[in-house]
């Protein structure tokens, strides 16, 4: 059985054919990728340890591998520079960011490794795709240099701060005095420290990469966006910006390095986390979280345009599909969590906003009119299973196509009961036809089958880019197993502060 | 744990007491608020802080500064219960006691700068109680010259919720007053003062507007200086003109804990830093 793909990004990997196009998924600890002449491949290639699966077994009763191997990280983040040369992703357990080049036949080649403090939730680039952005559980936000210089891995020029932080000191010197007026805590922390003086002082290891602290919250980031804004007058430089995110309602406006520790402002408006932001275009931003309603600003002014309902376009989804209402029941109140937003390309006039809430299996897309009364247009889309990730290729033949990843393996409409009976492909691809709505494509089913239905995942599972029908197995029944995955597919809706938190 | 639930029994009955009429003038005992003093920043509590600085319900803080062409007469005792129709005030917040304790220095400033609104900030829900319970009893006690009506106290976490509470540049001078030295490296982040943090605070700020600190911890007095220092927004206050400031001598001599440090023959570490312009975009 094949996990599904957590992560899917697109991309044009030679600069000289711009018809040909690659697509990368993340599959649990794997990174696979499928280009349009077929060829595909899987990242890291392992030992060629995979196990025969038979297709026709009942899905309760899978083999177990023998020795599973010693568990990899699984890709929590992937990103492709806007130049289609690099892919960056993300492993969760490990904290650690991966930077790929993509070669012109689509190809990757890792570069480098480079683990952070704390687990990053989300990356970006700078316009340039020089810079990494990492925002991290801990609210920090550091900037990496994409590709590491040569010299670096000798000389680590760190800001003062930080060193001072870092390093140890020779003589210890108690935090405190015997006159200092303490609680009964800080007084056994100051008797712990002076125990520990004793013993060796434990610094935490530097880290041995460049990195600088661009920003923090005091919050778990969600997410992060950077925005170049065209100047207003003539002969300035643009304006670079940092839109960060975080669990606690905020959406903050910081300028780009090297004054990012300037606070432009904040986006204030939201009774609940914020999951996602989205640029639609330069000075228009969408965010979504825990809300029922998606927030449209003005980030520039912070400035809230409009409000845009989803919770009951989200409603009105499931009493057309009641196939799916046995999720709901015994819910006593149904909250959504949007776990993706994508900017559409439309018109002059028409801004578009995909949306994705976790645990429903659709898309919905929004039209959104601003300055005026017209309702905002919401188009539904309806998918075999739940939503994952979104990507957009554009073909010359075909226009825009959308790469929707979805789960093959729990039901559609629940993000913890397993599907029973058949599993569908983990891609579906759409277009937009003349009338602005999406409709099926398959232009590129062929090309993608092995990709979409195939090709392995899932932890312990390695395997052989060159062997379709080999299919590798994984022990996914196993607790553990299933609730690594859920919290892989589905950590949104926990970002929810719960009732009667500690005082 | 019976020893507990007396406490809790004697705390309830107390509380009880004072909202009776004879009562409103006995200032309270802080005996029936005592809280341990370390509060986790990081926790999410069951905190209420406005959306916004815009939704922020000010005037039931502060109600003697109402301002005077809003459609209704303020009803001195009972808040307004729909909070969409914020009254406002007639003049902004201007000074934050960030982590103000029992509020020593909020109830000696608040007659030194009538005009001025202080507001006492403090994460702990008993001692934030205290401090409203003494300006309750304060502002009747003295309810004659008016005093004591411009200084307020609210429960909050602000190294979260700074920005929900007041918008950019409304505050002229921010006090950190012998805040949790947080031994522990490994807990550095939850010390109020980081390089991440003091962007917020002169976000808050005015240009010009001043952070006062003081500890007795040397530690945390050299921590707090080189964070100040290294942050770009902000310049050391020097000595002179730092010794010049009334405030520094109110935070000396009339904060809870300056005077715990006194008796105990303590020392006392101060700095203040001052906010500066915010440079051109590159």
């Amino acid at each position: 059985m094949a996990h599904p793909y957590q992560c899917i990004q697109v991309c044009k990997p030679d600069p000289q054919n711009q018809e040909k196009w690659m697509i990368l998924g993340a599959c649990g600890p794997n990174v696979v990728s499928c280009i349009s002449n077929g060829i595909t491949a899987i990242w890291p290639m392992q030992n060629d340890r995979f196990k025969e699966d038979d297709p026709k077994e009942p899905p309760g009763k899978k083999l177990k591998l023998a020795n599973p191997t010693e568990e990899r990280p699984n890709v929590s983040q992937m990103l492709v520079s806007s130049d289609s040369q690099y892919l960056v992703t993300v492993t969760a357990e490990d904290k650690c960011v991966h930077v790929f080049h993509i070669t012109a036949d689509g190809h990757l080649q890792e570069l480098t490794q480079r683990s952070m403090p704390k687990r990053p939730c989300a990356i970006t680039l700078t316009a340039d795709n020089s810079t990494i952005l990492c925002a991290d559980k801990f609210g920090d936000v550091y900037a990496l240099p994409l590709l590491p210089s040569p010299e670096e891995a000798e000389v680590l020029p760190k800001p003062a701060t930080e060193a001072a932080e870092a390093t140890p000191q020779k003589t210890f010197i108690p935090a405190a005095t015997p006159l200092t007026v303490h609680s009964g805590r800080n007084r056994k922390a100051l008797e712990a420290q002076l125990k520990q003086a004793t013993q060796q002082m434990k610094t935490k290891e530097p880290l041995k990469f460049k990195h600088e602290l661009l920003l923090g919250h005091v919050s778990m980031l969600t997410d992060i966006a950077y925005a170049t804004v065209d100047p207003q007058e003539a002969g300035r430089q643009p304006r670079n910006y940092i839109l960060t995110a975080d669990r606690d309602e905020h959406i903050r406006i910081s300028r780009g390095a090297p004054q990012s520790h300037i606070i432009e402002g904040f986006c204030q408006g939201h009774q609940e986390f914020v999951s996602k932001l989205c640029l639609i275009k330069p000075g228009l931003l969408v965010s979504g979280g825990g809300d029922s309603h998606l927030f449209v600003w003005d980030w520039l002014n912070c400035q809230l345009l409009k409000r845009i309902d989803v919770k009951n376009r989200v409603l009105d989804f499931f009493k057309d599909h009641p196939q799916y209402i046995a999720t709901l029941e015994g819910q006593e109140e149904i909250n959504i969590a949007i776990s993706g937003l994508w900017a559409i390309p439309g018109g002059e006039s028409k801004e578009s906003v995909l949306v994705a809430c976790e645990g429903v299996p659709a898309l919905f897309h929004f039209m959104i009119t601003i300055g005026q009364a017209d309702p905002d247009v919401c188009h539904v889309l309806p998918l075999v299973g739940n939503p994952l990730d979104f990507a957009m290729l554009d073909l010359a033949l075909d226009g825009i196509i959308a790469v929707v990843s979805v789960d093959n393996v729990h039901e559609p409409g629940s993000t913890s009961s397993r599907r029973q009976g058949d599993r569908p492909s983990r891609l579906q691809l759409f277009k937009i036809n003349s009338s602005e709505r999406w409709e099926s494509y398959s232009g590129m089913t062929e090309t993608l089958q092995w990709f979409s239905c195939e090709a392995p995942g899932g932890r312990a599972a390695g395997g052989e880019a060159t062997a379709p029908g080999q299919v590798t197995v994984e022990d996914m029944s196993a607790g553990a197993g299933e609730k690594v995955m859920r919290d892989l597919l589905y950590g949104v809706e926990n970002l929810r502060k719960r009732a009667g938190a500690d005082e | 744990m019976a020893g507990e639930a007396n406490k809790k029994q004697k705390r309830e009955e107390y509380r009880k007491s004072l909202s009776k009429e004879q009562q409103k003038l006995a200032l309270p005992k802080k005996k029936f608020y005592r809280q341990r003093a370390h509060a986790n920043p990081f926790s999410d509590h069951s905190l209420t802080y406005p959306a916004s600085p815009a939704s922020m319900d000010w005037a039931s803080y502060y109600p003697a500064f109402v301002a005077k062409n809003e459609e209704s007469e303020y009803v001195a005792t009972q808040p307004r219960e729909d909070t969409l129709a914020v009254r406002k005030l007639s003049k902004a917040v201007e000074i934050a006691d960030i982590g103000c304790g029992f509020g020593g220095l909020l109830f000696a400033l608040a007659p030194r700068l009538p005009e001025t609104l202080l507001v006492g900030m403090e994460i702990r829900t008993s001692v934030t109680e205290f401090v409203q319970e003494k300006i309750r009893a304060m502002r009747s006690q003295n309810v004659s010259r008016g005093e004591y009506q411009n200084v307020a106290c609210l429960r909050a976490n602000t190294m979260k919720f700074l920005p929900n509470f007041f918008t950019k540049s409304q505050l002229s001078k921010i006090f950190l007053c012998f805040p949790d030295p947080h031994f522990k490296t490994r807990k550095h982040k939850a010390r109020i003062v980081s390089t991440t943090l003091n962007s917020e605070y002169a976000y808050v700020l005015k240009p010009g507007g001043i952070v006062y600190t003081i500890t007795d911890v040397e530690d945390l007095h050299n921590w707090m200086v080189e964070h100040f220092v290294a942050h770009p927004s902000f310049e050391r206050v020097g000595e002179e003109e730092q010794e010049k400031d009334v405030c520094v001598q109110v935070m000396r001599t009339e904060t809870e804990e300056g005077k715990k440090v006194e008796r105990n023959g303590g020392h006392k570490f101060v700095a203040c830093f001052r906010r500066l312009e915010d440079p051109t975009w590159p």
